[in-house]
C-alpha cells in the first residue's frame, strides 16, 4: 500500500487514500434439503482515491499485478474531477471492538455441514414434506486503509452467517418461513431459528381471510426492519444534504413517540457491520439518532460531515446493497451499520394477550421500491397471522400493508415490547435490535 | 490464456465428472452527479475466474483473484465436489462450442473520452436542477462495462465472449413542504452509447411528472381493475411469472413439479409468454450462457398454457427436458444458476383506447420503480398512476404498489394490447444473491382484473 501511495504522490498526487480488501468465504448449501454445493471465494483488490490540480480521482483493480495501471486510471479520473473539498482520515488511535472468533477461523468443513444438517432434520421432523434449504457460511475478512495524511490501520474480521428455510406447497399454496443469523462471533442461536420456523409453519399453516381498512397491527422485530429501512435514508446525511429527507430542518425536535430512542451502533458487539473504522478510515461509533423521540444526529462520511459541517460518525461505507457485502468499486458514501431500538416495557405475551383483534405482520416483501425517503412503504405481507381475541388463528396472505415511518412511530404507536430481539436477513445490511411494535390504524389491503 | 486453461483441465479432469474454468476480465467506468456534485467518478479493473466440478451430482465451486494459483484452485473445487458428491451426474447432453464471439457496436462507449461523458451527464444534471423550483436534488448516473470472457469445459467448449454492457439514469428529485417525490427516465444497452444521447425532452418530461406527483393524492388502497404501460407490464410478467419459470425453483421439489406440470393453464387463451436471448443490442442479450450453451427464444406459455422453462444444464437433465441457454452469473464470483434474458409478454389485438374505455373505475398505472416475488406472490411498484374513472383518464395518483398471486393474477389479465414495447434500463435482476443481473424486459399495455393495491 506505502507502494501505491508512493507512486501516486509520484506522478503528482497532492494527497491519496488507499483501500485494501481482501477476504475468503468458505460456504456449504443445501437444496431441496439436500447437499448441494460447497464453495470457495477467494477476493482482494485495492481501490485508490487521490487529489491532484485539487480534484479527486478514484480508480479500483482486482490485479495485484496491475498496480501501476490503477495509480494511472485514479490520475486520469482526476482531470475531470470534482473539486475536493474535504480531507482523508489522519493519524488516529483505533481499537476496540473485537472482530475476530477464532471459532469460526477453525470451522471445519463437516462441522459446517453438520449445523446444516441438524437444522433441515429437526425441521424434516416437524413435517416432511417441507422442502428445505439450509447454508453455513464463514468469512475471513481483511481491511486496510491507509492515507497519505498519517491514518495506516489494518482490521481483521471473522463473519459467520447461517440460514435454514423451508417452502411448504399444499395444492397450490405456497407457505415460506425460515430464519437467519450473521454475526462477526459464532451462533449459538441456530435450534432457536428452527423452532421459530416451525412455529410459523404451524401458525401459518391455514389461510384466512382479513378485511381491509385502518387496522390494529403488531409489527414483529423482521417486520420493523423492513420497515426501518425507509428510515435509513431520512437520517443520511447525503440525503439531508440534498434537502429530500423529511428530517432536513428537524435537528432537536421531536419527531417521534417520546418512547423512541434509536441506534446506529457501529460497535454492536458481534454485529455483521461492526468494525473499528470505516472504509474511509474513520472510527466507528455507537450514534444516537432518536433520544426518547428526539432527532440527535445523521450520519455522515468525510464528504457529507465536511460539505454540512456536521460531526463524523464512521459511516463512509462501500456496502453493496442487497448483498451483505463490501464492493470495491464502490466510492464510500454514506450508509447505515447496525441499528438498535429500545425497548418498552410491555412483555410481547402480555402485548398480544391485549391485542384483542389485528393482524401480526412478520415480514413484508417489496418495501425497497417505495418512496423510501419519504418515508413511505406499501408491501406485500409475506407472512402474517390474524389475531382474534389475542390468539393467532391463521395465516393472512394476498395482503398489503402500508404506511410511513414517520406516522406509524409517532401518532400510530401504541406499545413497545420489553423484549429486543436481533434481527438480520440476507439481505439486509448489519444486524438489528428491535422490540415487537403494536401500532394502531394500519392501512391494510386484501381481496374481496 | 485459452491454453492454460485447457491445461488444467487435461490434467485434472479426469477427477470427477465434469470441470469447467471461467476466466473473466471487465473495464468499467463511471460517472454519478448527486445534486450540484459529481460524487463518483471511476475506472475499475476487474480480473478473476473459477472453477467449478461436479461428481457424483455434487458441485464445488472455487473463484479466486489469482490466476496464478489456477491449478490449485481447480483441485480444491474438484475435492470439495467429491466431499458432496454421493449421487449421480446430470447435465443435459449439448454440443460442445468452439466459438470466439466479438464485438459488433452501433456505437462503442470505450470511444467516448471520459471528459465527454462528464459533459454530457453534466449537462442533463443541470437541465433537472434549472427545471424549477421545486427540484430539490437529482441523480444523474451512467456506467459502462466491457467483459471478455473466457469459458472452457472438460467436454471440450472452448468459448471467448466480448460484451459491452451500459445503463444510467436522469431522476430528479422534488420536494415541497416536507414532502418528496421523484421521477426518472433510464437507459441501457449492449451495443449503443447512443441510447444516451438526446434524452433532453423525456428529461423535462420527467421533471414534469415528479412536480406533478407532489400535488397527486394517496391512492386508496383496494382491489381495482388495473391497465398496466408496457413498461411496467414488463415488469410485471417478470416478477409474476419469470422467477416462477426458473428451472431451479422446481427441479428438486415434487411438489412444486405437481403445480408447475407443463401444460397446465395460467392465462386466457390469448396469453404467449417468451424468454428470448436473442434480440442483439438488449441488455438481456446472450450468446452463450455461462455454461456455454447457445441461446434461445424459449416460450414460457403458449395460448395460456405452462409450455417451458428455464433450465441450466442440470435441471434440464434432471427433469428431462431441453436446456435453454439460462444459466448466467454476474461474474466470476459466482456459479451459473438459472437466470431470465429478455422476458415477454406476446402482443394481442386490443387498442390502449378500448382498455381504458372499457373500465369504469381502475388505475392506469405507468413504468416501474421495481418488483420483487417470492415464487408465489409478487409485488410491483409503478413510477406513477392515474385513476381510470367512468372509462376515461382521471386525475394523477401516488404511491401505487400493486400485489398479485401467479395462479390468479395472469388469469385476470383480459385485454393485450397491440403496442409491444420492450425496455432496457440501468438496474438488473436479484437471486441467490447474485446482483445486478442485465436483463431486458417487455409486453404491450395490458388490463388485469381484481389486482390489490396497498393504500390508505
Amino acid at each position: 500500500m506505502k507502494k501505491i501511495i508512493e507512486k501516486a504522490l509520484a506522478k503528482g498526487a497532492e494527497r491519496c487514500e488507499v483501500f485494501y480488501l481482501s477476504s475468503l468465504d468458505t460456504e456449504v448449501e443445501y437444496e431441496a434439503s439436500k447437499l448441494k454445493n460447497l464453495s470457495n471465494t477467494e477476493e482482494m483488490g485495492f481501490a485508490l482515491r487521490l487529489v491532484k490540480d485539487g480534484r479527486m480521482g478514484y480508480a479500483t483493480t482486482t490485479k495485484a499485478d496491475g498496480l501501476d495501471r490503477l495509480v494511472d486510471d485514479a490520475i486520469a479520473t482526476s482531470a475531470c474531477g470534482e473539486t475536493a473539498e474535504f480531507g482523508f482520515a489522519g493519524a488516529t488511535d483505533v481499537t476496540g471492538a473485537e472482530l475476530v472468533d477464532a471459532r469460526i477461523k477453525e470451522l471445519s468443513i463437516e462441522e459446517m455441514m453438520k449445523r446444516s444438517e441438524d437444522a433441515i432434520a429437526k425441521l424434516l421432523d416437524y413435517e416432511g414434506e417441507i422442502n428445505a434449504e439450509s447454508g453455513t457460511k464463514r468469512r475471513i475478512q481483511t481491511v486496510s486503509v491507509e492515507t497519505s495524511e498519517g491514518f495506516e490501520s489494518t482490521q481483521e474480521r471473522t463473519l459467520y452467517q447461517f440460514y435454514i428455510s423451508g417452502r411448504l406447497i399444499e395444492g397450490d399454496n405456497m407457505l415460506d418461513a425460515g430464519g437467519y443469523y450473521g454475526g462477526t462471533a459464532m451462533d449459538v442461536g441456530g435450534p432457536k431459528l428452527v423452532d421459530e420456523t416451525i412455529a410459523d409453519f404451524r401458525n401459518g399453516r391455514t389461510n384466512v381471510d382479513v378485511s381491509s381498512g385502518p387496522t390494529t397491527v403488531i409489527l414483529t422485530p423482521r417486520a420493523v426492519a423492513d420497515v426501518m429501512m425507509t428510515m435509513n435514508y431520512g437520517v443520511n446525511g447525503s440525503i439531508v444534504e440534498r434537502k429530500i429527507s423529511p428530517l432536513t430542518d428537524k435537528m432537536g425536535e421531536t419527531i417521534f413517540d417520546e418512547r423512541v430512542s434509536l441506534y446506529d451502533d457501529g460497535l454492536m458487539e458481534t454485529g455483521y457491520s461492526s468494525a473499528r473504522f470505516d472504509d474511509e478510515g474513520v472510527p466507528m461509533q455507537r450514534t444516537t439518532l432518536v433520544e426518547s423521540g428526539v432527532l440527535r444526529s445523521f450520519l455522515t462520511d468525510l464528504r457529507t460531515a465536511a460539505k454540512l459541517d456536521l460531526p463524523l460518525t464512521g459511516n463512509g461505507l462501500k456496502l453493496k446493497r442487497l448483498i451483505q457485502t463490501k464492493e470495491l468499486g464502490k466510492m464510500p458514501t454514506v450508509d447505515i451499520t447496525n441499528w438498535d431500538m429500545a425497548g418498552g416495557e410491555t412483555p410481547y405475551a402480555e402485548m398480544l394477550a391485549g391485542v384483542g383483534d389485528g393482524v401480526i405482520v412478520d415480514s413484508i416483501m417489496g418495501i425497497m421500491m417505495g418512496n423510501l425517503v419519504a418515508g413511505d412503504f406499501a408491501g406485500n405481507v409475506v407472512l402474517g397471522f390474524k389475531v382474534e381475541g389475542g390468539k393467532m388463528v391463521g395465516r393472512v396472505k394476498d395482503t398489503m400493508i402500508a404506511g410511513n415511518v414517520y406516522k406509524l412511530l409517532k401518532g400510530q404507536l401504541v406499545d413497545l415490547s420489553s423484549e429486543v430481539t436481533r434481527v438480520g436477513l440476507m439481505g439486509f445490511i448489519g444486524s438489528h435490535n428491535y422490540p415487537h411494535l403494536l401500532l394502531k390504524d394500519v392501512s391494510i389491503s386484501s381481496k374481496g | 490464456m485459452k491454453d492454460r486453461m485447457e491445461q488444467v483441465l487435461k490434467k485434472l479432469s479426469s477427477q470427477c465428472d465434469y470441470l469447467e474454468v471461467h476466466v473473466e476480465e471487465t473495464e468499467e467506468s463511471r460517472v454519478q452527479f448527486t445534486g450540484p456534485e459529481l460524487t463518483d467518478l471511476g475506472k475499475k479493473v476487474d480480473f478473476g475466474g473459477n472453477v467449478r466440478a461436479l461428481n457424483k451430482g455434487g458441485w464445488g465451486f472455487a473463484s479466486f483473484n489469482s490466476i496464478d494459483r489456477i491449478e490449485e484452485f481447480a483441485q480444491l473445487a474438484i475435492d470439495q465436489a467429491t466431499l458432496v458428491g454421493k449421487d449421480k451426474s446430470q447435465l443435459a447432453d449439448v454440443e460442445p462450442v468452439k466459438a470466439d464471439v466479438t464485438l459488433d457496436l452501433k456505437s462503442d462507449p470505450r470511444e467516448v473520452p471520459l471528459e465527454r461523458k462528464v459533459e454530457i451527464f453534466r449537462a442533463y444534471n443541470k437541465q433537472v436542477l434549472d427545471h424549477h423550483e421545486d427540484v430539490t436534488s437529482s441523480t444523474v448516473r451512467y456506467f459502462d462495462r466491457f467483459h471478455k470472457r473466457y469459458f472452457a469445459n472438460s467436454e471440450g467448449a472452448m468459448i471467448y465472449q466480448e460484451r459491452i454492457d451500459l445503463g444510467g439514469v436522469v431522476a430528479a428529485m422534488v420536494a415541497r413542504d416536507g414532502d418528496s417525490q421523484s421521477f426518472w427516465v433510464g437507459f441501457g444497452s449492449t451495443d449503443d452509447f447512443g441510447v444516451a444521447l438526446g434524452l433532453e425532452g423525456k428529461v423535462t418530461d420527467a421533471c414534469n411528472v415528479a412536480i406533478e406527483k407532489l400535488d397527486a393524492p394517496k391512492v386508496k388502497g383496494g382491489e381495482y381493475t388495473v391497465v398496466l404501460d408496457p413498461r411496467l407490464a414488463g415488469v410485471f410478467v417478470h416478477e409474476a411469472f419469470g422467477h416462477l419459470s426458473e428451472a431451479d425453483n422446481v427441479y428438486e421439489d415434487k411438489n412444486l413439479q405437481k403445480v408447475m406440470v407443463l401444460g397446465r393453464e395460467f392465462g386466457r387463451p390469448f396469453l404467449n409468454v417468451y424468454d428470448t436471448g436473442l434480440d442483439k443490442g438488449l441488455r438481456g442479450h446472450v450468446v452463450y450462457d455461462d455454461e456455454g450453451v447457445p441461446t434461445e427464444k424459449t416460450y414460457l406459455i403458449t395460448d395460456g398454457k405452462l409450455s417451458g422453462r428455464l433450465h441450466s444444464r442440470e435441471t434440464a437433465g434432471k427433469m428431462g427436458e431441453r436446456p435453454t441457454g439460462s444459466a448466467r452469473c454476474i461474474d466470476y464470483r459466482y456459479p451459473p444458476v438459472c437466470r431470465m434474458r429478455n422476458t415477454c409478454i406476446e402482443a394481442g389485438e386490443s387498442s390502449f383506447d378500448d382498455m381504458i374505455a372499457g373500465t369504469k373505475l381502475g388505475i392506469y398505472a405507468i413504468t416501474a420503480s421495481g418488483g420483487q416475488t417470492n415464487g408465489e406472490m409478487f409485488t410491483f411498484t409503478a413510477g406513477t398512476a392515474f385513476m381510470i374513472r367512468e372509462g376515461k383518464l382521471a386525475e394523477r395518483v401516488r404511491d401505487v404498489t400493486l400485489t398479485g398471486n401467479v395462479f390468479q393474477t395472469l388469469k385476470g389479465i383480459d385485454m393485450l394490447g397491440d403496442d409491444l414495447g420492450i425496455h432496457d434500463g440501468p438496474g438488473g435482476c436479484g437471486k441467490a444473491g447474485q446482483f445486478p443481473l442485465p436483463v431486458s424486459d417487455g409486453s404491450p399495455h395490458i388490463r388485469i382484473q381484481n389486482v390489490v393495491i396497498g393504500g390508505e
